[in-house]
């Protein structure tokens, strides 16, 4: 049961990853003008044709995406044409990568270790006083645009006060300090929004929990209430807190573009924006083709965890 | 037993939406400077200077001019994205759901396919396509960048919306009302417009407010990365053109930023209402 479980899972995602780049090699075709014109726009024919050969564009819809899927999975996604020559997409990747994925964890690091405390605690008190406080000021955050927030701590943190840089990426190497003093604002405008999001979910969840037999049964015993709440209630109602946790994952590698363009950070999300304004429809496609690959990555991952966190959830999804 | 309907935060949501759809439709026949009118002696001007409210930005722009003309595009383009999005994703979701079967797991699988890329890249890469002009150095004209605009975030929208109908449309199709229709012979469209829309149609509104919220940020940020309307014609064109001199500007950005959160806070706030008395109608039940 459990096995045929996996392998539909695994499909569904596996045809998720082909659709969605299959649908970019796709756009590469319906564009106006042929890639070769736009990627040399001041190539000889001859040289356009070499490039239309070596993309694979000659070969048709189908031709082009299993030469481009063949390269992709060995690794090579393309190349950046400039004017004045080439660069691989991978190289530039190799540097963009790191950066969001450090982005990424910071991001969730802050912004869990934020919501599950207030999220537990508003369960806990739901109607009450602190609850109402913290729903409604996390709500009103959770409204306003991150890149609304970027912008005010840039304005008022890196130009009035001057207390951290507002452009730039520091490596380990230039020592920790000033690694996590370029990376502070674009986390917190990051997180905002996902600390309303994160708290929202694990208040839900933790308030259905409590009204459980077995919570009471744990009251009832004796036990106190921050055990209660820790030990019993915490876990199986943490399930769709790290399931969207998980998706957001892939969103946040990738879809940080308006943060990692303000703060100058150029992740995957600037990659992904330079390819787009440098019409590098090539590097575009792996670039969006490796987020989706992130995405269903996530997606398993979060499938699995659920299964340790909550293991009523393995035997509800092999019967569904 | 029951409370009053609203409370004040309420009134302040539904008050400011009514406000920027009243400038969106009217704002061009207020008695106010068009927004692309320069007032050279004024250039900088702090908000609360007389003649102009909002202040002057560094180009010479007025602010409130910006704003209230800002309306008219942000507005439009989220009414329009979410109102195009919602019918065809609804469409799709209550029909998939309704019929089940192959096409179900189609219209679900294409739901899940868009939904995997996160808004704003899909959203880009489509502007991008769509946009492409033969030569790099020629102007793409304000109304094709406006329709391509709309086509992308329409795109974002749908499986947002879609899915939601999807999953309502799963749940009702299975009462038995409409199963009692069925075995009494009543057409599969009859049935799905007498008692599938209706009953599906309330989720979708509040979630529909919540999207509107998304097209609105989604907008603004690609105007701010330059490839939304050009000019500052929507607040989040403002917001790109003030992000250049913050320093020495600061409303200029503060401002267009306070229109855009109030936008979205009410959008939200409303949809939140609107999705709680839903569920207190099905408590009822």
């Amino acid at each position: 049961m459990r096995g045929t479980y996996w392998l539909r899972r695994l499909s569904q995602l596996l045809i998720v990853v082909f659709a969605v780049t299959f649908g970019c090699s796709l756009l590469v075709q319906l564009l106006p003008v042929s890639p070769a014109e736009i990627l040399l726009p001041v190539g000889s024919p001859e040289e356009r044709e070499l490039l239309t050969k070596e993309i694979g564009l000659d070969r048709g819809p189908i031709g082009y995406y299993t030469k481009w899927l063949g390269e992709f999975v060995r690794g090579d996604f393309g190349n950046i044409y400039y004017s004045g020559g080439t660069e691989e997409v991978s190289s530039r990747l190799a540097v963009a990568l790191p950066r969001s994925i450090l982005l990424m964890i910071y991001t969730q690091v802050l912004a869990l270790a934020i919501a599950i405390p207030l999220g537990v605690w508003s369960a806990y008190r739901v109607g009450r006083r602190a609850d109402k406080v913290i729903s409604n000021t996390l709500f009103t955050l959770s409204s306003i645009p991150n890149f609304a927030i970027a912008l005010v701590l840039v304005l008022v943190i890196g130009v009035r006060l001057q207390w951290l840089p507002t452009l730039d990426y520091q490596p380990f190497s230039a020592g920790i300090w000033e690694h996590l003093k370029h990376m502070i604002m674009p986390v917190v405008s990051l997180s905002v929004g996902l600390i309303a999001a994160y708290t929202r979910l694990l208040r839900a969840d933790m308030i259905a929990t409590l009204r459980e037999d077995y919570i009471i049964m744990a009251a009832s015993k004796g036990l106190t209430d921050r055990r209660i709440l820790w030990r019993h209630a915490f876990r199986p109602s943490s399930v769709t807190l790290f399931t969207s946790a998980a998706l957001n994952m892939g969103a946040l590698i990738g879809g940080a573009i308006v943060i990692e363009t303000i703060f100058a950070t150029y992740g995957v999300g600037f990659e992904v924006f330079a390819a787009i304004s440098g019409r590098q429809y090539i590097a575009l496609q792996s670039i969006v083709g490796l987020i989706a690959i992130f995405y269903v990555v996530f997606n398993l991952v979060i499938d699995i965890v659920a299964g340790f966190v909550d293991p009523r959830t393995r035997d509800r999804r092999s019967n569904a | 037993m029951r409370k009053r309907k609203y409370t004040i935060p309420t009134y302040f949501a539904f008050g400011w939406l009514g406000l920027a759809v009243f400038l969106a439709i009217f704002g061009s026949f207020l008695p106010v400077d068009g927004y692309q009118v320069i007032h050279g002696d004024f250039i900088d001007s702090p908000p609360f200077t007389a003649g102009h409210w909002f202040g002057v930005d560094s180009n010479g722009y007025d602010i409130f001019s910006g704003i209230i003309n800002g309306a008219r595009l942000s507005i439009f383009i989220a009414v329009v994205t979410v109102g195009l999005g919602g019918a065809i994703g609804s469409l799709l979701g209550i029909t998939a759901a309704y019929y089940r079967g192959k096409y179900d797991s189609v219209v679900n699988m294409s739901f899940n396919v868009v939904l995997s890329v996160p808004n704003l890249v899909l959203a880009l890469a489509l502007v991008a396509v769509l946009a492409t002009n033969v030569d790099i150095n020629e102007a793409v004209p304000t109304w094709r960048r406006l329709v391509t605009l709309i086509i992308s975030l329409t795109v974002v929208i749908i499986p947002i919306l879609g899915r939601i109908a999807r999953a309502a449309t799963l749940a009702w199709s299975g009462r038995e009302f409409v199963v009692a229709a069925r075995s009494m012979g009543m057409r599969d469209r009859d049935i799905i417009k007498r008692h599938i829309v209706p009953n599906v149609l309330p989720a979708l509104i509040a979630v529909g407010f919540l999207a509107v919220g998304v097209v609105i940020i989604a907008e603004a940020s690609l105007s701010l990365l330059g490839v939304g309307i050009p000019d500052g014609a929507s607040w989040g064109g403002m917001l790109a053109r003030g992000r250049n001199d913050l320093e020495y500007n600061p409303h200029a950005l503060y401002i267009p930023i306070i229109a855009l959160a109030f936008t979205v806070i009410s959008t939200n706030h409303v949809g939140d209402v609107l999705r709680g008395r839903l569920d207190r109608r099905e408590g009822r039940l």
